[in-house]
C-alpha cells in the first residue's frame, strides 16, 4: 500500500513540476530559504505544502518513517519555529541548525537523572519535547521572532 | 493497531504531496527460580547504580530490574545484568556492552543481509546505539529464546551523523552517562518500529547496515526488530503488571513487582476494581483544567500516555498557573519541574477515546522539585515529582503514577483471555 502510493505521489510530483508550482522546503531554525532545498534533501523526506497562515508560513515536510516536521518562515524569509511529530524524533542538530550548540549544552545541564519530556526555557531559544518510543513531538522557537498574530503555544 | 495507524497516516499524507522534488558482568548460570512464582520479577527504586558510587548521583523515581542474558543455547555463557530501567514507554531490551563484556552473542541481520545496527533515540535528547544480537533472556522465572537485544556499543567509532546529529555527548553509552545499566522496554508493541522499518521507500533512520561506510539506513523484518521480550515468552506473553505500593512524599527506596501476563495466572487477572481503557495511537484521553486531551487519529498525537519510564507527571498547564523551576538552581537545571510555592492538590480524568463513558479521576499532588530535592537529597523516589508537558499534549502519567495502583499494559496482538478487549490497552 505504501509502495504504491509512493508510486503515485512521484507522478504527482512530476505534474507539479511541470506546473512550475513553488518548492516547500526545510531550513534550519533562524536560517533563510535558500538554502532549503539541501536540507529537505538530507533529511531525505518529502514536501507536503506550504500553507500561508497570516503574515507567516508553514512548510510541511515528511521524512522517511512518516515524522512530519512544519516549518514557520517569516515574510524576510526566516525560519522562527520549527515543530514536529511521528514515529522518530527528526535529526536536531539539522533542524535547529546554529542554535544546536545551545541546545546540546542545555542538555548538559539537566538535572537529576531520569528521563522525562524536555523543556529549554534561554532567552532566544525555547525546546520542548516529550512522547515516548512511536510517537514523538516537539517544537523549538525563537521567542523574539514571533510575529504579533502567533500565540507560542500555537506553535505544534 | 499503532502500525495499521501509522501505515494509514503514512498513506494519507501521501495524498496530500504537492511536493516538487551492567553491574555484575561475570559470568554465571541464570538464577534458580526463587520462591515467588515464576512470572514475578523483583522490581526497585533505589536511585539507580551510580547512586551507591562515591559522589553518586541519584536516579529519581528510577524503575530497575535484573536479567540474565545467555548466549542462545547456552546456560553458562551469561551475563547477569541488574539495574535495568523497567519501561512500559519502549520496547526491547537495551544493554550496555560494558555491562556483559564477557558475553559474545549472535548478530541479527538486516533485510540485506548484513548485521543490523540499531539506532534510538528519547526525548531527553540522548540516543543509544549498537548492533542487534540475538540472546536468551530470562526476567524472573520466565525464559525467552533468540530475543532480539541492543548491545549499546561502548565505542563511538561509526555512529552515522543521522543517529548522532554529530554530538556524540548525547550517545549515553556509560552507567554514569545512562544512570542505569541498561533499558527493559515491556511496552504495548511487540517491537520497537514495526512495518515502518521492515518496508517501503526509503528506511528510517532507525536500523542500519554497515558493510560499507558510513552505516546507511536498512530494512529489517519484524522478526530481526529489537523486541519486548515479553512477547517471546512461552506463556505469560500478553502484558505486564507493574506493582508498586502506595508511597506518601519520598522515601530513599521503593520496592514492587513486575507480574507477566494479564489473566493467565491466578496471580495476574484484572482485578474488580481496575478500569480498562482501550487506546488509539497508544494513547488516551485526559480531562485537565477544563481541557480535553484527545489524540488525533490522523498525526497520533495529543493525547496522554503511562510511561514507567519517565520519571515525573508531566502535563501542559494551559493556564501557565504553575511556575517552572529554574534552569540555575544549585543542584543543576531542573527546568523540567514544576516549583510551585507550596503543594498543589490537582485532579485530572482519564477517559477512553473509544468509550467516552469509561473514565476514571486521579487526584495527585505537585510539590516544588526543588524543594524536594534539597530535603530528601538522598531520597530515589518521589510521589509529588511533577513537570512541564508542551502545551496541546496531554500526561505523560510516569512513575509517580504508580504508586499505589496496579497498572496493567496489554500489548498488540497478543492474545487475551476471553472477557478482556485486544490489546493495546491499560487498565488501573
Amino acid at each position: 500500500m505504501v509502495r504504491r502510493s509512493m508510486t503515485f505521489a512521484s507522478w504527482l510530483m512530476l505534474g507539479i513540476g511541470w506546473l512550475g508550482l513553488s518548492c516547500p522546503a526545510l531550513a534550519a531554525l533562524g536560517g533563510d530559504l535558500t538554502s532549503v532545498e539541501a536540507d529537505r534533501a538530507h533529511l531525505k523526506a518529502t514536501s507536503l505544502e506550504v500553507k500561508p497562515a497570516g503574515a507567516y508560513e508553514v512548510h510541511s515536510i515528511q521524512a522517511p518513517g512518516g515524522t512530519i516536521i512544519r516549518e514557520y518562515v517569516s515574510p524576510a524569509g526566516r525560519v522562527f519555529a520549527v515543530a514536529w511529530h511521528g514515529p522518530f524524533i527528526p535529526e536536531m542538530q539539522q533542524i535547529l541548525g546554529s542554535y544546536f550548540q545551545q541546545y546540546s549544552a542545555a542538555l548538559g545541564a539537566k538535572r537529576p537523572y531520569g528521563r522525562r519530556p524536555l523543556n529549554i526555557q534561554q532567552a532566544g531559544l525555547v525546546v520542548q519535547t516529550g512522547g515516548h518510543m512511536g510517537a514523538y513531538f516537539g517544537r523549538a522557537y525563537l521567542p523574539e521572532m514571533l510575529p504579533s498574530d502567533l500565540k507560542a503555544d500555537e506553535i505544534k | 493497531m499503532r502500525k495499521k495507524l501509522w501505515a494509514s497516516i503514512l498513506f494519507g499524507s501521501l495524498g496530500l504531496v504537492v511536493g516538487c522534488g551492567g553491574g555484575s558482568s561475570s559470568s554465571s548460570n541464570p538464577s534458580p527460580p526463587n520462591s515467588s512464582p515464576a512470572n514475578v520479577l523483583a522490581i526497585t527504586i533505589d536511585g539507580g547504580p551510580t547512586a551507591t558510587q562515591s559522589g553518586g548521583a541519584i536516579y529519581t523515581n528510577g524503575v530497575f530490574a535484573t536479567a540474565t542474558i545467555c548466549a542462545p543455547g547456552s546456560n553458562s555463557n551469561c551475563a547477569k545484568v541488574d539495574h535495568l530501567l523497567v519501561d512500559t514507554g519502549s520496547m526491547g531490551l537495551r544493554v550496555l556492552q560494558s555491562a556483559m563484556s564477557s558475553l559474545k552473542l549472535p548478530a541479527v541481520n538486516a533485510s540485506n543481509g548484513s548485521a543490523a545496527f540499531n539506532c534510538v533515540s528519547f526525548v531527553d535528547g540522548s540516543f543509544l546505539w549498537g548492533p542487534v544480537q540475538g540472546a536468551t533472556v530470562t526476567l524472573g522465572g520466565e525464559t525467552a529464546s533468540n530475543v532480539p537485544i541492543q548491545v549499546i556499543s561502548s565505542s563511538t567509532t561509526n555512529i552515522p551523523t543521522s543517529c548522532s546529529g554529530n554530538n556524540l555527548a548525547h550517545d549515553e553509552n556509560t552507567q554514569t552517562l545512562l544512570g542505569a545499566n541498561g533499558i527493559l522496554g515491556v511496552g504495548l508493541e511487540p517491537t520497537d518500529c514495526g512495518s515502518i522499518c521492515s518496508s517501503g521507500a526509503t528506511p528510517p533512520d532507525a536500523y542500519y547496515t554497515c558493510s560499507s561506510l558510513p552505516c546507511s539506513p536498512a530494512f529489517i523484518s519484524e522478526a530481526n526488530q529489537v523486541a519486548n521480550p515479553v512477547v517471546m515468552f512461552s506463556k505469560d506473553n500478553n502484558g505486564v503488571i507493574v506493582e508498586l505500593p502506595k508511597l506518601s512524599g519520598s522515601a530513599a527506596s521503593v520496592n514492587g513487582s513486575l507480574i507477566f501476563g494479564i489473566g493467565t495466572e491466578s496471580n495476574n487477572q484484572l482485578s474488580s476494581s481496575a478500569t480498562v481503557f482501550t487506546l488509539v495511537c497508544d494513547s488516551f484521553t485526559t480531562i485537565f483544567e477544563n481541557q480535553t486531551y484527545v489524540v488525533d487519529p490522523q498525526t497520533c498525537t495529543g493525547g496522554s500516555f503511562i510511561d514507567s519510564g519517565s520519571n515525573g507527571l508531566f502535563f501542559p498547564d494551559v493556564n501557565n498557573s504553575i511556575p517552572v523551576c529554574s534552569s540555575k538552581t544549585p543542584i543543576g537545571d531542573l527546568s523540567s519541574f514544576y516549583c510551585p510555592p507550596s503543594g498543589l492538590s490537582l485532579s485530572a480524568t482519564n477517559e477512553d477515546p473509544n468509550n467516552t463513558s469509561t473514565t476514571k479521576k486521579t487526584n495527585f499532588t505537585v510539590d516544588n522539585a526543588l524543594n524536594l530535592f534539597t530535603a530528601s537529597s538522598s531520597d530515589a523516589a518521589f510521589s509529588t515529582l511533577g513537570g512541564l508537558n508542551p502545551p496541546n499534549y496531554g500526561f505523560d502519567w510516569g512513575v509517580p503514577f504508580f504508586y499505589g495502583v496496579n497498572v496493567y499494559s496489554a500489548i498488540d496482538g497478543q492474545p487475551m483471555p476471553s472477557g478482556l478487549p485486544a490489546g493495546p490497552w491499560w487498565a488501573y
